[in-house]
């Protein structure tokens, strides 16, 4: 499923990131990589807060449609 | 021995607090080269010899942001003795990233372990000792808030610089990996130094294009470095940059496991409480509105305004000027240096310490709302609805400040990271009317229109659209086309702001705008000072015979299409640059009046004579959208240097002429004027701006052959 999707509070695993390069390596930077454990800490206005690797990441919705992901318990 | 230390860290590690501890008040911030991006640079306290520069705040070494670039061209080209990172230790994961491109660069590093006390505190545990030896450098835990560890840092940091120790170098990726990498330096070596071997043969890996540009490698190398990354792509079935990226990340996973130990934590912080509140999907915008509106009370209605006004009025207007007039006449002094004193040196200084008052206020607010995590959250709120026309979520905060003044406005801009948001909302700033403009809008309202408010409600109506569409104009010109920054930002945790970030974050850009507009300022004010008192064979004399005058009468026919072409309302247009609100004083002049009051009063009848109600209303298009006052002018270049001023001015008149002249033609038009060569004018004009509006976006289109090509 599209990051974009997960409920508030679920943690998922990053599967799959398209865009271009350059968004890729901004977000790889920041952390965000394929089988890297992500939770959505709340879903706002405009977009998600996440917690990924233990800082409080924003990103709008159409980043979070970018970014395939799973499920995890 | 001069050593050159280089602060590196991620935004939001502690960096600037750490900076601020080491140099004190020896600091000063200009920009990089050929970028708009804020360089610091300061001596070490207590020892001279020591050059500390604080890099701009970066996740990697990658070639995406200007950031990035600076900082990297910085490292590799210049060189520095020794790098300082600071890495914030309650995030050991993320901050690490950054560490292992350092160690690669082959400068000696020493790592600073920043925020120690607040480890401690949540009860988690790190090793420094083992984290020095898994990475190969030095490693000190330090606390920049509580100032802990800074003198074993500096000594640690100065010795190594000293004997010259680069980091070990060790193999952080896997043997698959490393193969590849001494593959790619046995073809490079001798090409470049050895300490840079290793960081290019991994950049070209990473397919990293600048890296490669700066080689200069013949196209046999080249075929050669192509053909391994194709294979090295093959292998993992992936980009090299991922591959890379990827195995790196493997790396600091594991060192983090091997160093440190967290306790158990909550799931919801304060800060993700205060989030909840601070961002919610209806709360948010309220909320926001709330903070803005405390924002321009306090700086632009209240204190600022006052004190502003204090030093405007009663420390300029009051006692230094008259006092200097008399003083200068007991002495005897003729009367055009007087003149050029009082009216010209006085003035112009005056014009430049007026706003700054105002403009610390200001730069004390934005500071502490930077410092305490607020401004994160405002780019994330607002950036869905600003990004449609090309400007960042924090457009907002200078637009708003700009209806007060557009020089702090402008210089409210500086809090943008992304440069072409940062320069297109520096360039359009001015177009909202500033309360100096309000005098305008009453003087045409009150003279022409019967008083109506539809004409205030119209100019503020025409700064937004004016916004919008030179958002959209300018974001796709070539200049200002650097690709969006993918909406990805770091919300820091809430926490108090310190007072010395807040300080010095605001002395340093109060210090910027004194150093470079009030250059501009004050020569620019001077010249029109010295226009306008006199004429041709420099004879003091009035403004309605001075050189001004003459200038104005030839000038002036470039503004009949416009419907206001005497050479009146071109000398208050001119005379505007100095401060808006000079337009009203000198109708008054120029109508033979000596005192005008703010609404201008008394010279309606004058002004409702010489304009019609279309001609007028075209003259107060063109004086809200031209380029507005040399103070703001003068912002504008610290913003966007000298070369983007130039340019920010030429647009804002062009644009401003081709409105107003829309505006008159179109009505004339309608008014059974008739179709007259004007009108072809400004039918052109309209499809010009037009055409820039709807015209396909040459970036956009780029994007899109590269994703149908993949």
């Amino acid at each position: 499923m599209l990051l974009s999707m997960a409920g508030s509070g679920k943690s998922v695993e990053i599967k799959k990131i398209s865009g271009k390069d350059e968004t890729r390596g901004h977000l790889a930077s920041m952390g965000f990589i394929e089988g890297e454990k992500i939770t959505v800490v709340s879903k706002m206005a405009g977009g998600l807060i996440l917690d990924i690797k233990g800082t409080r990441i924003a990103i709008d919705r159409g980043m979070a449609n970018r970014i395939v992901c799973e499920g995890v318990a | 021995m001069v050593i050159r230390l280089a602060l590196a860290g991620n935004p939001n590690c502690g960096k600037t607090t750490l900076f601020n501890n080491l140099t004190g008040a020896s600091q000063h911030t200009g920009n990089w080269p050929g970028v708009t991006v804020e360089k610091k640079e300061g001596k070490l306290r207590g020892n001279k010899d020591v050059i500390i520069t604080d890099l701009p705040g970066i996740y990697s070494l990658s070639p995406y942001s200007p950031e990035e670039v600076v900082a990297r061209d910085y490292l590799i080209k210049d060189r520095p003795e020794i790098i300082v990172n600071v890495v914030d230790s309650t995030n050991l994961d993320r901050n690490l990233y950054l560490t292992t491109q350092l160690l690669e660069t082959g400068i000696p590093v020493v790592v600073a372990l920043n925020m120690i006390d607040v480890v401690e505190k949540n009860g988690d545990k790190i090793d420094s000792k083992k984290l020095s030896e898994i990475l190969g450098c030095g490693v000190v835990e330090i606390s920049a808030l509580k100032k802990k560890g800074m003198d074993e840092l500096i000594s640690t940091a100065i010795n190594t610089a000293k004997i010259k120790q680069a980091p070990v170098i060790k193999e952080i990726f896997s043997n698959k990996t490393e193969k590849f990498i001494l593959e790619i330096s046995s073809v490079l070596k001798g090409k470049v130094e050895d300490c840079l071997l290793r960081w290019y043969s991994i950049k070209l890996l990473e397919n990293d294009e600048k890296a490669a540009e700066e080689l200069r490698l013949n196209s046999q190398e080249k075929s050669i470095i192509s053909e391994t990354v194709q294979r090295f792509e093959s292998e993992f079935d992936d980009d090299g940059e991922s591959i890379v990226t990827n195995e790196r990340y493997n790396h600091i996973a594991s060192v983090v496991k091997e160093t440190s130990k967290k306790a158990k934590k909550e799931k919801l912080n304060t800060s993700d409480k205060i989030d909840r509140i601070v961002t919610n999907r209806i709360l948010a915008l309220p909320i926001f509105a709330c903070v803005m509106i405390a924002v321009y009370y306090i700086s632009i209605s209240t204190v600022g305004g006052w004190m502003t006004d204090w030093v405007n009025d009663t420390l300029f207007a009051e006692t230094l000027i008259p006092g200097a007039e008399s003083w200068l006449q007991s002495v005897g002094a003729a009367d055009w240096l007087n003149s050029f004193i009082v009216n010209g040196v006085i003035n112009g200084v005056g014009a430049v310490l007026g706003f700054l008052p105002q403009m610390i206020v200001l730069f004390i607010l934005l500071a502490i709302l930077e410092d305490c995590g607020y401004m994160a959250r405002i780019a994330f709120i607002m950036d869905r609805i600003f990004r449609k026309f090309g400007l960042s979520g924090k457009s907002f905060i200078p637009i708003m400040i700009g209806t007060g003044c557009g020089v702090p406005g402008i210089m409210a801009s500086c809090t943008i990271e992304q440069e072409c948001d940062r320069k297109i909302t520096a360039m359009t700033t001015t177009f909202i009317p500033c309360s100096a403009k309000i005098p305008i809008i009453a003087l045409i309202a009150g003279a022409l229109f019967g008083g109506s408010v539809w004409i205030a409600v119209s100019a503020y109506f025409l700064g937004v659209i004016a916004i919008i569409m030179s958002g959209i104009i300018l974001k796709k010109m070539n200049r200002f086309s650097g690709t969006p920054a993918p909406f990805v930002v770091e919300l820091p945790p809430y926490h108090l702001p310190g007072l010395k970030t807040v300080a010095f974050s605001t002395g340093g850009r109060a210090w910027a705008f004194v150093k470079k507009a009030g250059t501009v300022i004050f020569v620019a004010c001077a010249l029109i000072w010295f226009l306008s008192s006199y004429n041709w064979a420099l004879q003091p004399v009035g403004i309605e015979d001075s050189i001004l005058e003459s200038i104005g009468s030839a000038i002036c026919g470039i503004f009949a299409p416009l419907g206001w072409g005497d050479w009146q309302a071109t000398v208050a247009t001119i005379t505007g640059f100095i401060a808006k609100e000079n337009v009203l004083g000198t109708f008054g002049t120029l109508f033979g009046l000596s005192e005008v009051s703010d609404g201008g009063e008394e010279i309606w009848s004058f002004v409702a004579a010489s304009f019609t109600q279309l001609s007028a209303y075209s003259f107060l298009v063109f004086n809200l959208l031209c380029a507005p006052c040399f103070a703001a002018i003068g912002a504008m270049r610290r913003e966007l240097g000298n070369k983007g001023c130039l340019f920010a001015v030429a647009y804002q008149m062009v644009f401003a002429y081709a409105v107003a002249l829309c505006v008159y033609q179109f009505g004339m038009l309608f008014m059974g004027g008739g179709f007259t060569a004007y009108t072809l004018l400004a039918v052109i004009a309209l499809a010009g701006i037009i055409f820039f509006l709807v015209r396909p976006d040459k970036m956009l289109k780029r994007k899109k052959v590269e994703v149908s090509a993949t």
